[in-house]
């Protein structure tokens, strides 16, 4: 199986200068497989560094678009039956392509997700390992296993993190990429596999495919901590507006919701729970649009998703 | 003095990076003369705080409701209370100050990561939570507002796409 590896870059040349070569040796060890870095218009000096140290690497300059449809480009471009998501600040091992392509190669699956650790090894807050999540105050709240002893086999989750995940090609195609509707960043990636999930595939955690990741620290050089923290309480909202079809579960969820934004005032600090509700509302045609093609593919319960997906055995 | 008297009561949401904050209110406590010190939290954070020097931990959120909560800290009567606060700006904190309000203590002070705690009065307290009580009020009709009209918006429209297949999903 061929499999293109996507790096997704704005602005991270340094981090490109660890990241690409170490994708590059495993790539290679792999058999050969394609690596691209998919540049959402940075102002550094990405795309001449990248051209003139790695010209093994294919570079799609693309215009700015955010994270989502920036890999929506790349893995139309790729023309590989499997791809391979990665931000560019983590640091693949040698060995984390087989067992990714492995897992893909099981029935029904969509997408695997990598063995995310620190970068200095531990797992101490580390996200994206064994993802799950329960309605709680109108939004799906996301849990990230971090006990090393329940980190040690394949199962089921709930979403692959985007920033080290393979997926095929057409599936990914058939449930559209990532939506635009959680531009510029944050949720793309659990709505993807939770949308899949719905459509009767599975979403698995491959721990023998180990990446270090800085989490955040590309987010954090290009953004203020309110924004970033206001974008993604805006994408979890728009994420229940969007694919909560249980009528029951969304009327509760929407009270629940109107409750938060008092949360402003009892609890304080950030995000803004009004703003992010009033962020929301301006777009909910979009996410109206969304939740209608939804309803029209699901396969599955709301329930039956998170269900399936925190099962501890394939 | 009786024990209960000498009860300092420590009220924060102990959140990451307020750790520096949380102790020097504890510290402010002990130099009230405190020789105990309450801290109301929830199970996750009952260790953090046992850490930073809490003598004791009232608990709520594992099955433990609010009331339960406001009707063992009167029991209790502490006699100074501080809350700490994200910024010198004071803002949001409504459940703490209400709690430092029902609490009945005598005294109560302000912490933020900026300079030594600040004393409020009952009066300057009061005002505070009803001034904040009216806004959470005013957040809450915003919140009721915007999703109604989304759940209107939404369900119709799955109504209208799906017909009676809307509703089983």
């Amino acid at each position: 199986m061929k499999a293109a590896i996507i790096i997704v870059n704005y602005n991270g040349q340094e981090l490109l200068a660890q990241s690409v070569p170490a994708a590059l040796e495993a790539a290679g060890q792999a058999g050969a497989h394609p690596v691209f870095v998919a540049d959402d218009a940075s102002t550094d000096d990405t795309i001449e560094f990248l051209c003139r140290a790695f010209p093994e690497v294919t570079v799609l300059a693309l215009p700015k678009r955010g994270f989502g449809a920036t890999s929506n480009a790349a893995v139309e471009a790729a023309e590989t039956e499997a791809v391979v998501l990665l931000n560019s600040d983590v640091i693949v091992t040698p060995r984390f392509l087989e067992p990714l392509l492995d897992g893909l190669a099981k029935p029904d699956v969509f997408a695997v997700g990598c063995k995310f650790l620190n970068a200095d090894g531990s797992l101490t807050h580390a996200l994206g390992n064994r993802t799950s999540g329960r309605w709680q105050s109108g939004l799906l709240q996301l849990e990230h296993e971090t006990r090393p002893e329940r980190l040690e086999r394949t199962c089921p989750q709930l979403y692959a993190n985007g920033g080290g995940m393979a997926f095929w090609r057409d599936k990914w195609q058939a449930l559209g990429g990532f939506d635009a509707l959680y531009h510029p960043f944050y949720w793309e990636d659990v709505d993807i596999g939770y949308r899949a999930w719905g459509r009767g595939w599975q979403v698995l955690y491959e721990p023998a495919s180990v990446v270090y990741h800085d989490q955040g620290s590309t987010m954090r050089r290009v953004h203020r901590p309110a924004h970033i923290e206001l974008m993604s309480a805006k994408n979890a909202v728009l994420f229940a507006w969007k694919n909560l079809l249980d009528p029951r579960l969304f009327r509760r969820a929407l009270a629940a919701q109107a409750r938060w934004a008092a949360d402003d005032v009892l609890i304080g600090g950030l995000p803004s729970r009004t703003a992010a509700l009033w962020r929301a509302s301006r777009q909910l045609s979009e996410a109206a649009r969304g939740r209608t093609s939804e309803q029209r593919a699901r396969l599955r319960t709301d329930e039956e998703i998170l269900a399936l997906s925190s099962r501890g055995d394939l | 003095m009786k024990r209960e008297e000498a009860l300092g009561l420590l009220l924060t949401f102990a959140r990451r990076g307020e750790d520096d904050t949380v102790r020097r209110a504890v510290a402010h406590i002990r130099q009230q003369g405190a020789t105990d010190v309450l801290a109301v939290g929830t199970p996750v954070s009952a260790p953090a705080l046992r850490v930073v020097g809490a003598d004791d931990i009232l608990a709520y959120g594992d099955g433990a409701g609010t009331r339960a909560v406001i009707r063992d800290l009167r029991r209790r009567r502490p006699r100074l209370a501080v809350i700490v606060y994200l910024d010198a700006s004071f803002a949001g904190h409504l459940k703490l100050e209400a709690l430092a309000l029902l609490s009945g203590a005598k005294r109560v002070w302000r912490a933020a990561p900026e300079g030594p705690p600040t004393a409020i009065g009952r009066a300057g307290l009061s005002s505070s939570v009803l001034d904040k009580s009216v806004r959470a009020f005013g957040c809450v009709l915003a919140g009721m507002s915007i999703c109604a009209i989304a759940f209107t918006c939404l369900r119709a429209r799955q109504l209208v796409a799906g017909g009676r297949r809307a509703n089983r999903a």
